[in-house]
This record gives C-alpha cells, sequence and structure tokens, in this order.
C-alpha cells in the first residue's frame, strides 16, 4: 500500500495538513488519507477539501485525553502502511506523533519547515537545531517517513466542487486510564502577535510587573502590540504564553519589532527572524540582540522608554 | 514511596555556536552544559522526593565525553548514576535513544515515575520522552507544569494549546516537564563534592547486546545567518531622537 497520511487535533490546522498533503500526495501520485475526529459532516467536509479518503475516529469520552486515539492510529497506519504521515505540531499532536512513530518503529522529523521529493520520491526535510542557530536538512530510511509541522505553515484548503472519497470509521479506542479531571481555558489574550504590524517586546530587563505599562504605553503610541520573552510569561507569568515569541513560542513577522530588555538568545531571536526592521534597547552594549538589530540603543530602559513615549507622541 | 527516574542529556552550549564564514557550523570552541529542561526534570525528581520520600536515579546516553555531565547531575541531588556511554552514541537520534534508554531503564531500574524535559536545548525534537514512555508501555503526560503524587496515582497539570489539562494517571508512568515548574537549583561546592561519591552505573553498547539503527537520516547542516547590521546610539537626548528618527524614516510606523 501506498499514501499519504495526515492528522490534527485541531480543525483549522487539519485544513493546513489537507493542502500540504494534497501537494505531497499529487507529486508522487498517491492517495491522501485524512484521520478525523468528529462525525460524517466532518469527514464529508475533509473530502470536499482535498482528501480521498477518511478514517473517523469517533468521539472520546469526556474525560478521555485525545492521546487515546495513538493505538488506533499506529494500528490503522501499521496495516495501512502509508508512505508519508504528517501531523500538526500542537503540543498534542507533538506528543501523539512521537508516540505513534514509537509504535511504528520510525523515525520523526520535528517541526520540519520544508519539505521538498527527492529524485527517488522521498522526503527531505529542514528543521531548526541547535536553538535556531542552524537548520539541518534530514531524511527517513524507515516507513512511514513522519513529520510534524508547525500551525501556519500552509494555507487552509479551500473546498471544491464534486470531490468524492470514502469514509471508514474506526472502532473506539479502549480507555487508557489516563482521566481528564478538569479543563481550563487560558485568559482571553489582548491583542495577536502573529498578525501585528508593529510589536514591542518586553523581556527580563524589566524589573516590576508595573512597568509593563510602560511597555505598553509605548506599544499603544506605535499602534503596536505587546509581546514578551519565555521568562517573562513562563517564569514570571506576566503575561500569557500567547504574546511570547521565539523557538518553542510563536514566530512573527511585524513590520517593526523593538525590543525592551531582551538579551537576544537565539530560541528567541529565531521567532523574529521575519521581522521587517529590528530595533532593541538594552543597557549591555554586548548582549547578543545587537547582532540581529537594526537600529539599536545602549542604555537603561527606565530612562529611554520614557523618553521614547515623549519622543513618539511628537 | 516513589522510585523516581530523571533522563538528561549533554548537549553544546548553543551560546558558543557561531557561524563560520563558509556557512557551516563551527563546534571546535563549543562548551556543554546540562540540557536546560532537564534541569528542570532533575529538580523536580529531587522535590518529589523531598516530599514523599523514596530515591532518584539519574540516566543519561551518550558518548564518553559526558562524565562532566553525569557529575553535574549527580550534585543537583540524585543519589546514583546510569551512564550508557560508548563512542559509537555520538549524535543519536530520538528513535535511537528512547530505545537504548527503555532497553535499560527497563530492564534494570525499578522505576514509578520517569521525568523528562520537554526537549533538549540541541535538537529540541520533543521525542525522547514520549518514546520511551511506549516502549515501555507505559503512560506519558507530556508539557507537565505542575505534579503531585495521590495513593499510587499521579496528578498532573499539563499544557494544551488550549489552556491546561489536569490529568491523573496510575503509576507507573512518565511525564515530560515545561521549564516552569520549578526553578532548579544551582549546585554549590559541597554539592559538587558530594556528587564525586555518588555510585555511577556505567553501561556500554557492548553490555546492551543490540545494535540500533540510525533512521533519521542527516543529510546536511548549515548556518542560518540572524545577523543584521546594527547602527548603534547612545542614551543621549539626541541619541535617542536619532533613534526615534531612523525608525520613522524607515516608514514602518502608520501614525506619529
Ligand atoms: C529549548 C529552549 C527553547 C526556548 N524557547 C524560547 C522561546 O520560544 N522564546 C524565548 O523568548 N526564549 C526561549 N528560550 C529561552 C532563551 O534561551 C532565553 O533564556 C530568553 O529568551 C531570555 O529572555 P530575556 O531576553 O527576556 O532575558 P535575559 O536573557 O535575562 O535578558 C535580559 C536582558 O535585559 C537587559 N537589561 C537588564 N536591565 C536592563 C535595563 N535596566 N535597561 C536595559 N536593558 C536591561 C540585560 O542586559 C539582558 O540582556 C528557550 C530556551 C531553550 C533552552
Amino acid at each position: 500500500m501506498s499514501g499519504v497520511w495526515i492528522y490534527a487535533d485541531k480543525y483549522e490546522q487539519g485544513l493546513e495538513l489537507l493542502t500540504a498533503g494534497r501537494g505531497l500526495a499529487d507529486m508522487l501520485g498517491m492517495k491522501l488519507t485524512a484521520l478525523v475526529s468528529g462525525d460524517i459532516n466532518r469527514a464529508q467536509d475533509f473530502i470536499t477539501r482535498g482528501a480521498d479518503e477518511v478514517l473517523l475516529l469517533p468521539p472520546l469520552a469526556e474525560n478521555q485525553p485525545v492521546q487515546d486515539y495513538v493505538p488506533i492510529m499506529a494500528d490503522e497506519a501499521r496495516d495501512a502502511d502509508p508512505d508519508v504521515f504528517l501531523i500538526a505540531a500542537s503540543l498534542k499532536g507533538k506528543e501523539m506523533a512521537a508516540r505513534i512513530a514509537a509504535r511504528l518503529d520510525t523515525a520523526l522529523c520535528s517541526e520540519s519547515s520544508l519539505m521538498n521529493i527527492d529524485d527517488n520520491g522521498k522526503l527531505r526535510m529542514e528543521r531548526l537545531m541547535y536553538g535556531g542557530a542552524a537548520i539541518q536538512t534530514v531524511s527517513i530510511s524507515s516507513r512511514p517517513q513522519m513529520a510534524t509541522i508547525p500551525p501556519r505553515s500552509y494555507e487552509a484548503a479551500q473546498i471544491q466542487s464534486d470531490r468524492q472519497g470514502s469514509i471508514k470509521t474506526l472502532t473506539l479506542p479502549e480507555p487508557s486510564g489516563m482521566q481528564v479531571m478538569e479543563r481550563k481555558g487560558k485568559d482571553q489574550a489582548s491583542g495577536d502577535i502573529i498578525t501585528a504590524r508593529i510589536i514591542v517586546c518586553a523581556g527580563r530587563g524589566i524589573e516590576n510587573q508595573e512597568d509593563l505599562a510602560m511597555v505598553r504605553e509605548l506599544a499603544e503610541i506605535l499602534g503596536g502590540e505587546v509581546a514578551c520573552t519565555r521568562p517573562i510569561s513562563e517564569e514570571k507569568h506576566w503575561m500569557t504564553e500567547e504574546s511570547c515569541i521565539g523557538l518553542s513560542a510563536k514566530e512573527v513577522k511585524p513590520a517593526l519589532y523593538l525590543g525592551i530588555g531582551v538579551s537576544g538568545q537565539i530560541q528567541h531571536v529565531v521567532g523574529i527572524r521575519e521581522a521587517g526592521i529590528i530595533c532593541a534597547v538594552n543597557s549591555d552594549e554586548n548582549a547578543p540582540i545587537f547582532e540581529s538589530a537594526d537600529y539599536g540603543i545602549t542604555g537603561d530602559l527606565y530612562q529611554i522608554i520614557p523618553a521614547l513615549i515623549e519622543e513618539f507622541k511628537k | 514511596m516513589p522510585n523516581i527516574v530523571c533522563c538528561f542529556k549533554w548537549v553544546v552550549d548553543e551560546a558558543y555556536i557561531k557561524p563560520s564564514s563558509s556557512g557551516k557550523i563551527d563546534l571546535e570552541w563549543a562548551e556543554y552544559k546540562l540540557s536546560d529542561y532537564d534541569r528542570n526534570a532533575i529538580e523536580e525528581a529531587v522535590q518529589l522526593q523531598e516530599r514523599y520520600g523514596g530515591n532518584v536515579t539519574a540516566v543519561t546516553v551518550a558518548s564518553s565525553d559526558a562524565t562532566k555531565g553525569i557529575k553535574d547531575a549527580l550534585s543537583r541531588g540524585p543519589e546514583k548514576a546510569y551512564f550508557i556511554n560508548d563512542d559509537q552514541f555520538e549524535n543519536l537520534e530520538p528513535s535511537q535513544t528512547s530505545a537504548i534508554l527503555a532497553k535499560v531503564i527497563g530492564n534494570q531500574i525499578d522505576y514509578d515515575l520517569i521525568i523528562c524535559g520537554e526537549g533538549s536545548s540541541d535538537m529540541y525534537s520533543q521525542q525522547v520522552g514520549p518514546r520511551l514512555a511506549e516502549k515501555l508501555g507505559i503512560p506519558c503526560i507530556a508539557f507537565v507544569n505542575q505534579l503531585s503524587i495521590e495513593d499510587k496515582r499521579i496528578i498532573a497539570e499539563r499544557k494544551t494549546d488550549d489552556g491546561v489539562e489536569v490529568i491523573s494517571a496510575s503509576l507507573p508512568v512518565l511525564v515530560t516537564v515545561l521549564p516552569d515548574i520549578n526553578s532548579p537549583r544551582v549546585p554549590g561546592l559541597k554539592d559538587t563534592l558530594a556528587a564525586s561519591k555518588k555510585p555511577v552505573i556505567e553501561i556500554d553498547l557492548e553490555d546492551l547486546g543490540v545494535e540500533y539503527e540510525r533512521l533519521l537520516i542527516d543529510e546536511g547542516l548549515r548556518a542560518a545567518s540572524l545577523e543584521r547590521n546594527c547602527t548603534q546610539f547612545g542614551d543621549g537626548p539626541e541619541d535617542i531622537k536619532a533613534f526615534a528618527e531612523a525608525i520613522r524614516k524607515t516608514g514602518v510606523i502608520d501614525r506619529g
């Protein structure tokens, strides 16, 4: 058997993988199979948007984690023996992909940023390593060739007219014994840093939570959004992880990025490499952020930010 | 009382990585370090032991160069270490590392709870923990930021893309931890001295008796240049004005 398989635990990312998977399937002359959780309408939707076949995962009990799909997904893949299996790189997806790969004794390229097909019909993929300082090219010698795909790497697949496909409903997996006792949503994030044209980014150089007000004011005057580094969201919890930029958070593409008290470690900077103009304020003239910046001020942010606010008010 | 195992990796410190002029990565001057989030894994193991008793074993798979890493890990509190090392264990990929760990942990170590970092600082593939759980046939809870043990069950709060989930599962369990789960202690001189007296069990490829084939094939590595040409300004009033003016001139600001 041959084919390209896709799975995403979130609908939107499922549509992105339809685009990625359809492209590969066409190049390889193969069938595209989507693993979809939900009902028949959802399955039909995936077919109209590009899948040739849907393997429908029946709904889980309320207290069952989505990871309970791992055993049947692996069993189905073992039977059908697809060439390629792509999984959306959500947090759950990354865990599920690694576990499925282990069950299938195959390799997995984590967060592949680029996929090509070589002369032998094999995938060649790129991914970041050393925190973003290097790009590694990999291929996979085992079957299926697995990869996780970061969100927003592909456009969402659109509805096409008269597409036909088959739907196979899988049997509900045995509960793993792992129970979800509680689910808590996250605080509503203020603004969306992914689409922001201007971003002012708060780093650990900011000493107190109250001082974020100053950063917010500057962002407001510039008509931008406030973002942060990982220590601000994960250690200090002053902002949500929705606002965090970098390797383990979000990649952004603003026209202007202004880092305030950000040291510019590679894992952060890799998230702003597509920014138009990068500016930084840092008291340490040797801070690595200056190597990645277009304009920099060496100085105390507590003196510079109020002055910049005055300056940009004009 | 739980037997706790924590896994760690000795990695190149990415702060020392500089692209050479040819676009290759130059590791000649690289320093090594205990992978950042594995420090959280070790710390969590030690903190749980402080709360619930039991014991903590640290495990790594590496080439023999990682001897310093063993000492570093032991100085953070575990009472013994398994050093699975062989010169062929250079640059292992996740399927190999997890299979080797599973073989040793599964056959030689009593465990109720295995703790890994969410991902290593060098590769950040985030695979070894979940793969190890599968190889051992135990539940996996990834991206955990809070942990407790109640009546042979683990209660873990894990991060998801939508918020958090509180998960309960009966031991044995493997968890991977996020950096915000704790603040790793900084070992003092006393801890470092104590570490050198702790038992280290060494295992090599021959002891394992199995070869682990590489399935993720390295097809090349190149430096990702993030460098830009920075125009620097000082902190005087004129400098700040000039800095703001330079930004304005690029036309990226709508208002102002
Ligand atoms: C696997 C892995 C993944 C990671 N992923 C991410 C990620 O996605 N995003 C992320 O951000 N980080 C990430 N990190 C962490 C990253 O390595 C850095 O630790 C982090 O980006 C540093 O944040 P920071 O610049 O705010 O803090 P610091 O590095 O502490 O820098 C603070 C800076 O503020 C300056 N400063 C202090 N006081 C003042 C003042 N008064 N005026 C002006 N400047 C001042 C200092 O000179 C310093 O440069 C990751 C790390 C690892 C290992």
